[in-house]
């Protein structure tokens, strides 16, 4: 592609949208044409100048109190028309019994039919190797944990803590959205020596109930290590020995 | 369904954390500080008497945005947007950045204030692109998505806003420099 065709696509590479095959060229491309090179440099100094600008209001605390005041107005509003808990109390003790044992049947049958134990660790493998071969392993490129932890605000639906790696073996390289059964949750990309490592955190779901906390996929000869802490569910990918990876696990677990 | 009490303190959770984000959009779009804070109030309570209608699992922030956005198209001031929106907005060419230098393309030399006011002032069809793309960090499909607008449209509107805004600025600078001269 001439340099006249990328002056067109130049802003999507920017904008990290231009298909992986397309960036990879582009990097190719600027790696021998100080114009273009100097160009997307110089859109990218654009784009970050405009967002540093862009930030520019906050709400105010009365408009937060307010629109939390009435959202719990409508709560109310809308939980008042149900009947009052003390009306089940008065059902003789029998009904009850039998209804806790049926409770406890649907209940242990629903959570057999879904739990997926090694399947659901070999998604995460498949997300981990996805993302390997992507031209855009991270949307947020960054080894701070302070630029890292606050980019997931608002994309996804809770916060993590991270852990200062300083004299660990690991980095932290950057992080990205992640979907695991049309949840949103957070994928963090650590290095290790050579090896990539990530870590993904969703919040704690029937669907992510994992049964075992360790696992080794012989077929593709990674391994994985997961555990739930504070209602998030943590699965960490790599392949890097157990050991390796236990190391790190440990390193996210002691952090809260 | 879910139960009223529970979805409730679920919306809270996953739209409390947007009320920045949503009110800096909205007092972007409408440039009023009262009107902005009406837009989203109201964009707050039709998302959560819709809340059942949400998808867990799909993007909840574009969710909240495009009712902002909707909202604040029916709004005095939307209706008014939309009536000046450029005749050639729907025009999907390529817009290419060649007769621009890097120094004007990066506008290194312009300050963030200045950067602010070039902003309020471009037309709103190209603002509010920029903002989602550039502020919001929001991917084409996204905002194409949102806008009910094919993607070319969305690139278009990019290239084309950012390169008003970057002539408003040079002009601003040539106008500064002449008024220099001149004093």
């Amino acid at each position: 592609m001439s340099c006249q065709d990328w002056q067109t696509r130049v802003e999507a590479y920017v904008d990290a949208e231009l298909p992986p095959h397309e960036m990879d060229s582009f990097r190719a491309h600027a790696a021998n044409c100080s114009e273009c090179a100097s160009t997307a440099l110089a859109l990218i100094e654009a784009k970050g100048a405009l967002r540093r600008a862009g930030h520019r209001y906050v709400a105010t605390s009365e408009l937060r109190a307010r629109i939390l005041s009435e959202s719990q107005a409508a709560a109310k509003s809308i939980s008042q028309p149900e009947s009052p808990p003390a009306k089940v109390l008065s059902w003789p003790r029998w009904v009850m019994a039998a209804a806790a044992v049926l409770l406890l049947a649907a209940g242990l049958f629903f959570f057999s039919a879904r739990r997926q134990p090694p399947s659901s660790l070999a998604e995460f493998a498949d997300l981990h190797v996805a993302d390997l071969a992507s031209s855009n392993p991270v949307e947020v490129v960054s080894t701070d944990r302070h630029t890292v932890k606050p980019w997931f605000q608002g994309r996804i639906p809770f916060t993590f803590d991270l852990p200062d790696l300083e004299g660990s073996p690991f980095t932290l390289t950057g992080g990205r959205v992640a979907y695991f059964h049309q949840e949103p949750g957070a994928q963090l990309i650590f290095t290790y020596q050579r090896h990539m490592i990530s870590a993904f955190i969703f919040r704690d779901t029937p669907q992510l109930a994992i049964s075992q906390s360790s696992f080794s996929d012989r077929s593709t000869s990674f391994n994985l290590q997961t555990w739930t802490q504070n209602g998030l569910r943590y699965v960490l990918v790599s392949d890097v020995n157990a050991a390796t990876l236990q190391q790190l696990a440990a390193l996210l677990q002691q952090r809260s | 369904m879910k139960p009223a009490s529970a979805s409730h303190e679920e919306f809270e959770r996953l739209a409390m954390p947007l009320l920045d984000a949503l009110f800096n959009f909205a007092r972007w779009l409408t440039h009023d500080q009262t009107e902005a804070e009406d837009l989203v109030q109201e964009t707050f309570a039709k998302a959560l008497r819709g809340f059942d209608s949400f998808t867990l699992g799909t993007d909840f922030r574009a969710w909240m945005f495009r009712i902002l956005r909707n909202t604040f198209l029916t709004s005095r001031t939307g209706l008014q947007a939309k009536m000046t929106v450029p005749l050639d907005a729907e025009d999907e060419a390529p817009v290419a950045v060649t007769w621009e230098t890097p120094e004007t393309l990066a506008l290194a030399s312009v300050s963030r204030q200045a950067l602010q006011t070039a902003l309020e002032e471009l037309p709103i069809a190209y603002r509010e692109v920029i903002l989602l793309c550039d502020i919001e960090e929001m991917k084409y499909k996204d905002i194409a998505e949102m806008l009910s607008v094919p993607i070319g449209t969305v690139m278009s509107r990019l290239a084309r806003g950012r390169k008003l805004l970057r002539q408003m600025l040079a002009g601003d600078q040539r106008v500064g420099m002449a008024s220099k001269k001149q004093g």
